[in-house]
């Protein structure tokens, strides 16, 4: 036979070329919606894992920090340490600063509260506080008698710790602050909200601050070093700082994720059931499109077999035909997702309690679910024309 | 169970032109699609060129209709997403190159005096033209026997006689035998032999 492989592209073109637009418009809209269902589905997840994940690193951890070694309450030399760092490929910057424990009290309501003192130009190349004020401003360097608070810390109407916090102190308030036994007071500068409650749930300070609690401090220690690397060399710094002095206590941002690490697993099983869901009524809508523009093509069928058209031929040119259809759809509902759908929740995230959400679609997802949904389309097309070219000649004919 | 045809037995020389007809329901249809490899008898044989083409596969009953049978419907059976070149062509392209098949094609719609309308979708057509062009279709692969289930009878009088003297010209000058279910008693002059089905036999009288 000549044309075996030429005439189901002949005859599917034929289809496309002179079939009804509108049924065909109507088919390749619905493999679109199908498909970005499919996607959204699995973008806004991720988006929530990677949301989570990324305001782990830029307001708590860094992508990579440094705890002091087992036993010791200090980094010592960190300035040497943080140099070494700071030559390391990958490493974009480095900040330190002391973790204290301390007592703050407002208006005789009183809590206990991790504090950080910080230099906070330099800390805000790397932890990005100073991009989430609630209200007030952030840290200046001289800035020796204010103190940020997070929103769990100063508390107030839709605040989750409420309980334990200051009961809704506002900026430009008075704080006690008692750190060694020495007490002093501050003014709340700021407030900040992360929506990460560990983030949310400290204070910071200037280390000049730090100081008029312990005069003995020596700044060449630190409690904590904080680095920002590139993203794809996070493991690499890892590895390195390692290296550089074995002793250290040398962590992922992965460490320091507390509940958005719990939350993230959840939601990454959410995002597989949801897929798997997605994927079953992605398949089952593009099977009914295309079963059903098969059986209306019946009698068509069944006057190319009687003509000497071989069934598979006849099959193969309605596999085309559904795989011409989820070509479009899929490029329909692409550009729908990344120049529509995208953007707009890029410039308006969905606000949740614990992150602010974009879509976030990684390559391989998007392939995976091309994948998923060609195949479902080259079934759909299959089995219906496999159907319609076993059933008697003259019955699709005649259509009975 | 009901028998659409009874205890028939029928033979067709090669190069004649018969025409089977009877009333709605006797059978005429039934017998037509059975001895063009359409559908299956549930018992008894049809020989073609001296074989039992009923033992064959459904492949090899498909390349005997591609090449030797032409089979005409009553409603045309044309594709619509199809010009008249487009369905002529297709039974050709299972045997020949593209090029080779429009060739035969456009040969054979002129042959039917359709070469100024061969690329006319079967919507533009004219029901006497659209019968012209499934003839031109079964034409295409030069058959010994060319089938046509009441060819005529969605078409004026007209378009009848136009039709029919395409089937006379392709019987007496090219020697097809043509097998013919019709309605119409006045068509039976283009025929060499009539029979005649009355409740699924043959009717003597």
């Amino acid at each position: 036979m000549k044309n075996n492989l030429k005439l189901p592209f002949y005859l599917a073109a034929q289809s496309i070329k002179r079939g009804r637009k509108w049924t065909m418009v109507l088919t390749i809209i619905l493999m679109a919606v199908a498909f970005v269902n499919l996607i959204f589905v699995s973008a806004l997840f991720n988006g929530i894992v990677e949301g989570g994940n990324q305001q782990t690193i830029d307001m708590m951890s860094g992508d990579v920090y440094v705890t002091p070694k087992s036993g010791s309450m200090f980094i010592d030399n960190k300035d040497a340490l943080i140099n070494n760092i700071k030559s390391i490929d990958g490493v974009s910057a480095v900040t330190s600063g002391y973790q204290v424990p301390v007592r703050i009290e407002r208006n005789s309501i009183s809590g206990g509260w991790i504090t950080l003192a910080i230099n906070p130009a330099e800390y805000s190349k790397v932890i990005g506080i100073q991009n989430k004020m609630f209200t007030g401003e952030y840290l200046n360097e001289n800035d020796d008698n204010q103190i940020i608070l997070g929103r769990q810390i100063a508390g107030g109407d839709g605040v989750e710790l409420d309980a334990a916090s200051l009961k809704g102190a506002q900026v430009g308030d008075k704080v006690a602050v008692t750190l060694n036994g020495v007490q002093k007071s501050f003014t709340v500068k700021g407030i900040f909200y992360t929506k990460f409650l560990e983030s949310d749930d400290q204070a910071y300070i200037t280390q000049t601050a730090l100081k008029s609690f312990i005069s003995d401090v020596s700044f060449d220690n630190a409690s904590v070093i904080k680095i920002k690397t590139v993203a794809s060399k996070r493991n690499l710094v890892l590895e390195a700082v390692k290296s550089v002095d074995s002793s250290l206590n040398v962590h992922l941002w992965t460490e320091a994720a507390g509940i958005t690490k719990s939350a993230s697993k959840s939601f990454v099983s959410i995002n597989i059931i949801l897929t798997i869901v997605g994927t079953v009524v992605a398949a089952a809508t593009i099977f009914i499109v295309i079963y059903v523009d098969i059986i209306n093509r019946r009698r068509q069928i069944g006057i190319l077999r009687a003509i000497g058209i071989r069934p598979a031929i006849i099959t193969a040119s309605y596999v085309i035909l559904a795989i011409f259809y989820v070509i479009m759809g899929i490029a329909l509902g692409s550009l729908l997702f990344y120049f529509a759908l995208s953007p707009f929740f890029k410039a308006h995230p969905i606000e949740l309690p614990l992150v602010d959400v974009v879509l976030n679609l990684s390559q391989a997802d998007y392939i995976l679910r091309i994948e998923i949904v060609s195949i479902a389309a080259a079934v759909s097309g299959l089995i219906p024309a496999i159907v319609v070219t076993r059933t008697k000649m003259i019955d699709a004919i005649i259509g009975r | 169970m009901t028998h659409a045809l009874r205890d028939i037995s029928l033979n067709v020389d090669y190069g004649e032109f018969l025409m089977i007809t009877g009333r709605n329901g006797s059978g005429k249809s039934t017998l037509m699609h059975i001895m063009a490899l359409l559908d299956s008898p549930t018992s008894g044989r049809v020989y073609i060129n001296g074989e039992d083409a009923t033992q064959l596969s459904d492949n090899e009953k498909m390349s005997l209709r591609l090449k030797s049978l032409g089979y005409i419907f009553q409603e045309y059976a044309l594709i619509q997403e199809h010009t008249a070149l487009q369905n002529v062509m297709l039974p050709a392209l299972m045997l020949n190159s593209f090029s080779d098949a429009k060739r035969m094609a456009t040969s054979f719609l002129k042959k039917v005096d359709l070469g100024h309308k061969l690329n006319r979708l079967p919507s533009e057509l004219s029901g006497g033209e659209q019968q012209r062009v499934a003839i031109a279709r079964s034409l295409i692969n030069n058959p010994k026997i060319i089938f046509a289930d009441e060819p005529t009878a969605n078409l004026d009088s007209v378009a009848s006689k136009e039709v029919l003297e395409i089937f006379k010209k392709l019987n007496t000058e090219d020697g097809i035998t043509i097998i013919i279910v019709t309605h119409e008693p006045e068509e039976l002059v283009y025929a060499t032999k009539v029979i005649n089905l009355m409740d699924g036999k043959i009717d003597e009288k």
